[in-house]
């Protein structure tokens, strides 16, 4: 912080030290003490002020701070003021950030700079606050204006990046790109370049015009050493040449590249694909270290002549088996997978030799077999087989693994590699019941076989065969899925439980767990899995997926606020210090790394998960309210839902980025909003990993479902709202005006509502009619359960204010829409609980449909109908006039009536919740028992079960003494009854909120 | 099968897979974009087929004379992809930028004193245990420095093991 001259900001360093010491030191009392004095010497230095607004904003003063900032910059821009230097302006700067008040900063430095125009420390500080407020243009200028005073490169640089930053961010950018180059141009015939980003830039900006040849000749000139490492530039120089469409350069290219790395599996796709010439990826734009890899369901059939084909085909293979003589390495596979790729093309191009790819994947197999990794090279392969081919390779693959291999460690692997490849394959699914019975308890007992092989690794090392749990618990999953035995779901759980048991670490397991746990009602064991997975920072974006749309959905609140609070931190700390790493990166001259910083922060800026997040976290604050007061004061934080209708504007549901990571998602449920297992066994379908969800149509229902959730704050204001003035309207005719612009609002939503669900408003209107009249059902409705009924209570929120909405039913009598929602509320409750079946027994109940419809839109109407109650109520000094007074009126009697209506819904449920959480615990666990014991020689589940049981009871010290210590721990019992356990957790905190509304409602019942 | 190229942002929603590990710790994006901000070179990732991420490894280099030197942050490969060396061709990847491009005189790196196979995956390598460093992982466990000479220390000079071990205060660099 120190000045060159013993100085800062104008005052001798000594005086200021001690205040500088006490911030570092926390001692902000004293801090301010020593500053106050300070300014008593010195009362017109900016510095001095700042100092101060900085110890105020850290004790938690943030008007006060913001007060002495703007006294700072009255002195600043006064005329009198003799000093004005980069640590005074940086330190009123990082103040006025963490007010949130960039703009302050930037004025404060766009003054200094005009008074000192040629300071290139402030100019920069100037250039910075551009940074932070993402002004490309402005950061432009600034970075030009010091490339004028001291002609350096990184200025220039700096000015190249904004420009691109403006054509990344907005279209039409041709002159700018131009621009840049003649810039750049200028520099490089007076001065040359001396940094390799600087480079690396330059390529970029001729490149993005399209001027590939330009780029080429420059890097095969001098410019081109600046690039330190040979193949980086051998992969540009191929880059454009195949951009410029020259494909027999860029295989050449690709082939040098090949031949210094030959493991390098992305440049022999780009080797081939340049020497067939139907490498399509290079269209795509790209800029620097963000590459596009080549994806292969993207290559187009080549347009080569069968001849020409031929020959480069023949030139390839000979050139990938040199490779291969080359590479004796066991470790070296790209130029034996090449193989199988050169195949695939010949089979696009329609020459299908017979038996050619089974041949060349099983040539890969007698080398790979035992790689974990096998599986995932050549899996995107196997969907191209025929039928037959399917059949021919297993059966090959098989008989290849007759004869032992090297090591047990190496049998194991290819015992391994061979189940995966049969669940690729979807040779599994249709197995017989006993058959894929045999083929899990096959791979349950080859791991436990195969333990000793893992003996001597240390604890925190993967195991040996651990992979096969997995499959076995999956096996077991697909077992249920296909009978409904619950045994199995047991036993699946079980396996991996007992694999967790063996080695504490495999996440694989746990994320299977949760989702077995979520799925069977067992929350809380769910999300207790979720929290040993130490998910934090950049993983809450890319892996919340496992645990969050559950959470939303569960009566567990307080968990839930606290994951959202956590991942909201994580979002908005990096959006807001990202700019300063930005910064960071010009500063360093890592220039296409400011360039990425800024297009990564847009993306996480435009999460699907981030808005989602926000918009919950709003509701969620509403769901934890009970009475009117309390939820208006959340309304009230939340500028009374207009911020949640601001997230979802079409430009940003348009512009949604999807970051999560499914990969490690098991195969019933690809997504958060897919799960077979609720579905009926299809056996027509083939392998389920083949049929991988169309991302599209999940994007398009995720915008949807974002929509709806954004409105309801809004909508629960305005129905709070209309449903007041709509009593009082009745009940004191001069006493208040109906708020009309409110019910226009509230209509208009509602309107884009049911255009959400794909309905016009009357159609929607009468869908709900048509339910309460027993003519249509839930299922008319284009949304679920719970989006209807919140329709229809928003809706009579509405009517009861505008009235006009009476509705003619069959019998020609006129239903109120109270009597509607009250009609919906009956059906629904009764619906979802005649097919509610306890949870114990029954996995994938409709739990979560029944929190939503208690813990939201009962309380949406609750709201609404206090609201009406407290509008009966005069405000002020007059005599209190008991809503008994108005008992006669048709609303009041209306409202009974639907608080009457929801106190017996809710009473339904809370009867068969009680009625599940009575019982022993040992019941449920003789229950869950019953489900997998003893029943050995019976079809059906047990086999596992047993299994496991017989492991844990046996001596094991041959396996040393840690794996047989966890062995001797595991009990089946325990995992069952933690179980059963969690799901009556679950039920428990679902009961006493049913519990908190009942109280409510009677009490409600006694002011009318 | 290994592309290996420069660690860029995109790729931190993509290693899920790789730091569920609980031996990988993932950072706070800070740390990750400071070291992208200012040492790309030293940030790595390898590349499957179906460009999966194999593992990546994480470093800088920093010092002054002859301390001067490239350090491994993290070095991390993902379990499907283990036991086929790619550890150690990052880290000579790592070796040769820090002895060819910046002329460093040793890479270094801590690793927890109860990590033995990471303990011996280095030794492999050819790194030495230069210094015990006492609670240096969050006070607790020790750690240990482990080093290996590059080309500039003709003299191996950097490597000659201390004989007392030295506390977090005494470490010359964060």
């Amino acid at each position: 912080m120190a000045s060159k001259f013993g100085l800062a900001g104008g005052i001798p360093e000594r005086r200021v030290r001690p205040i500088w010491d006490a911030v570092d030191s926390r001692q902000f009392k004293a801090a301010l003490k020593l500053c106050v004095a300070l300014l008593t010497k010195y009362p017109n230095s900016p510095y001095a002020l700042a100092l101060k607004a900085l110890i105020l904003e850290r004790m938690g003063k943030p008007e006060e701070a913001l007060n002495v900032c703007l006294d700072a910059k009255e002195l600043l821009f006064s005329s009198s003021i003799i000093h004005m230097d980069d640590l005074t302006l940086s330190t009123l700067q990082i103040v006025l950030q963490r007010l949130d008040r960039l703009d302050l900063a930037t004025s404060c430095y766009e003054h200094a700079c005009g008074k000192y125009p040629n300071n290139l420390e402030i100019i920069m500080g100037l250039f910075n606050c551009y940074v932070r407020e993402y002004s490309f243009v402005k950061q432009q200028q600034t970075a030009i204006k010091m490339y004028k005073i001291v002609g350096e490169e990184r200025f220039l640089l700096w000015a190249v990046c904004s420009i691109q930053l403006q054509v990344f961010c907005s279209s039409g950018g041709d002159k700018l790109l131009a621009l840049a180059e003649a810039l750049l141009k200028k520099h490089i015939s007076s001065h040359s370049l001396h940094e390799p980003e600087a480079l690396v830039i330059y390529i970029s900006v001729l490149e993005q015009q399209a001027k590939y040849k330009d780029a080429l000749e420059i890097l095969s000139g001098d410019l081109g050493s600046l690039i330190g490492i040979e193949a980086d530039k051998l992969r540009i120089q191929g880059r454009l040449h195949a951009r410029s469409c020259d494909y027999a350069a860029a295989a050449n290219i690709f082939q040098k590249v090949l031949e210094s790395c030959p493991d390098d599996w992305e440049s022999f796709l780009h080797y081939l694909g340049c020497s067939l010439e139907d490498d399509i990826v290079w269209s795509t734009s790209m800029i620097t270290d963000q590459n596009i890899s080549p994806n292969l369901s993207e290559t187009q059939a080549c347009n080569l002549t069968e001849e020409v084909f031929d020959q480069r085909i023949s030139n390839a293979l000979s050139f990938i088996e040199k490779l291969q003589v080359k590479v004796a390495n066991d470790h070296v596979r790209c130029p034996f997978l090449a193989t199988i790729e050169i195949e695939r093309r010949r089979r696009m191009k329609g020459k299908t030799d017979d038996g050619k790819f089974v041949e060349v994947l099983l040539n890969y197999f007698h080398r790979f077999s035992h790689l974990s990794c096998f599986t995932s090279d050549v899996e995107m392969y196997l969907p191209i087989l025929t039928h037959d081919e399917k059949t021919d390779l297993l059966e090959k693959l098989m008989r290849a693994a007759e004869s032992p291999l090297a090591t047990p460690l190496k049998n194991l692997g290819q015992a391994i590699t061979i189940f995966k490849i049969q669940e690729l394959l979807g040779a599994t699914r249709f197995l017989p019941v006993r058959e894929l019975e045999d083929t899990a308890m096959k791979m349950v007992g080859m791991y436990y076989d195969n333990l000793s092989l893992s003996r001597d690794l240390d604890p925190q090392e993967n195991m040996h065969g651990e992979e096969l749990l997995s499959m076995a618990s999956s096996a077991l999953v697909l077992l249920f899925w296909r009978t409904r035995h619950l045994g199995y779901l047991l036993e699946a759980i079980l396996i991996l439980e007992f694999g967790l048991t063996v080695r504490r670490y495999v996440w694989q397991y746990k994320i299977l767990l949760l989702h077995l746990y979520s799925y069977m009602g067992a929350l809380p064991t769910a999300y207790e899995w979720y929290g040993t997975l130490d998910v934090k920072n950049i993983l809450l974006e890319t892996i919340s997926h496992h645990i969050l749309p559950q959470m939303l959905r569960s009566p567990f609140f307080l968990d839930t606020a606290d994951l959202l609070k956590e991942y909201l931190k994580f979002m908005d700390d990096h959006l807001r210090e990202s700019a300063d790493l930005t910064f960071l990166a010009y500063r360093h001259r890592n220039y296409s790394k400011a360039v990425e910083f800024v297009q990564f922060k847009e993306r996480l800026q435009h999460s699907q998960q981030y808005l989602t997040a926000r918009l919950e976290a709003s509701v969620l604050q509403l769901k934890q309210k009970e009475n009117l007061e309390e939820v208006e004061c959340v309304l009230e934080n939340i500028s009374y839902g207009t911020q949640s209708l601001e997230l979802s504007t079409k430009e940003r549901l348009e512009s949604l980025t999807f970051n999560d990571d499914l990969e490690a998602r098991p195969w019933w449920s690809p997504s958060s909003d897919i799960n077979y297992l609720s579905e009926p066994f299809e056996a027509g379908s083939s392998s389920l990993r083949m049929n991988l969800h169309k991302v599209e149509k999940k994007e398009g229902t995720v915008r949807k479902h974002i929509e709806r959730r954004s409105l309801l704050p809004r909508m629960v204001y305005l129905s709070i709202q209309t449903a007041s003035s709509s009593l009082k309207e009745i009940v004191e005719p001069n006493g208040s005006i109906v708020n009309n612009n409110m019910s226009y609002e509230l209509k208009h939503l509602l309107e884009r509502y049911a255009e959400n669900i794909g309905l016009p408003f009357d159609d929607a209107k009468d869908v709900i009619l048509g339910i309460a009249a027993g003519q249509k059902s839930f299922k008319d409705f284009g949304a679920d359960v719970v989006d209807c009924i919140n329709f229809a209570i928003f809706v009579n929120a509405w009517n009861s204010c505008s009235h006009h909405w009476k509705l003619p039913n069959g019998d020609g009598c006129s239903l109120s829409s109270w009597h509607i929602v009250d009609s919906l509320v009956r059906t629904c409750i009764t619906e979802q609980l005649t097919c509610s079946l306890p949870i114990l027994t029954s996995p994938g109940s409709n739990l979560p449909v029944l929190v939503q419809l208690v813990t939201e839109s009962f309380s949406w109407h609750i709201l609404v109908i206090q609201s009406c109650l407290r509008s009966t109520i005069p405000q002020g000094k007059k005599k209190k006039r008991s809503a008994m007074d108005q008992s006669n009126l048709p609303q009041v009697k209306a409202i009974r009536t639907s608080i009457e209506c929801l106190i017996s819904a809710v009473l339904g449920v809370r009867k068969w919740l009680a009625d599940q959480i009575v019982g022993q615990e040992d019941e449920k666990l003789d229950v869950l028992l019953s489900h997998v014991k003893g029943r050995e020689l019976q079809d059906g589940p047990g086999r596992v079960f047993q299994a496991l049981e017989d492991y844990g009871a046996a001596n094991h010290s041959e396996l040393g003494e840690r794996i047989s210590g966890s062995l001797q721990s595991w009990s089946s019992a325990d995992v069952l009854r933690k179980f059963a356990g969690a799901q009556k957790s679950l039920l428990s905190r679902f009961h006493g909120i049913c519990d908190t509304k009942l109280k409510l409602l009677e009490s409600m019942k006694q002011t009318v | 099968m290994t592309t290996i190229r420069r660690f860029c942002c995109n790729d931190l929603l993509r290693f899920a897979h790789v730091n569920l590990d609980h031996l990988t710790e993932t950072f706070n994006m800070s740390f990750y974009m400071t070291y992208l901000a200012r040492w790309p070179d030293y940030f790595h990732v390898a590349e499957g087929p179906g460009n999966r991420i194999m593992g990546y490894i994480m470093g800088k280099v920093e010092g002054q004379g002859e301390s001067w030197h490239g350090h491994v942050t993290a070095v991390t490969v993902a379990s499907e992809y283990r036991r086929q060396q790619l550890a150690k061709k990052l880290m000579h990847m790592l070796e040769d930028i820090s002895d060819k491009m910046d002329k460093a005189y040793f890479v270094d790196l801590f690793v927890r004193a109860s990590n033995m196979p990471a303990i011996k995956m280095y030794e492999k390598l050819g790194y030495v245990i230069y210094r015990r460093v006492l609670r240096y992982y969050s006070g607790e466990e020790d750690g240990l420095d482990m080093r290996k000479a590059l080309s500039q220390d003709v003299e191996k000079k950097s490597i000659i093991p201390l004989k007392r071990p030295v506390t977090t205060d005494e470490l010359e660099y964060d």
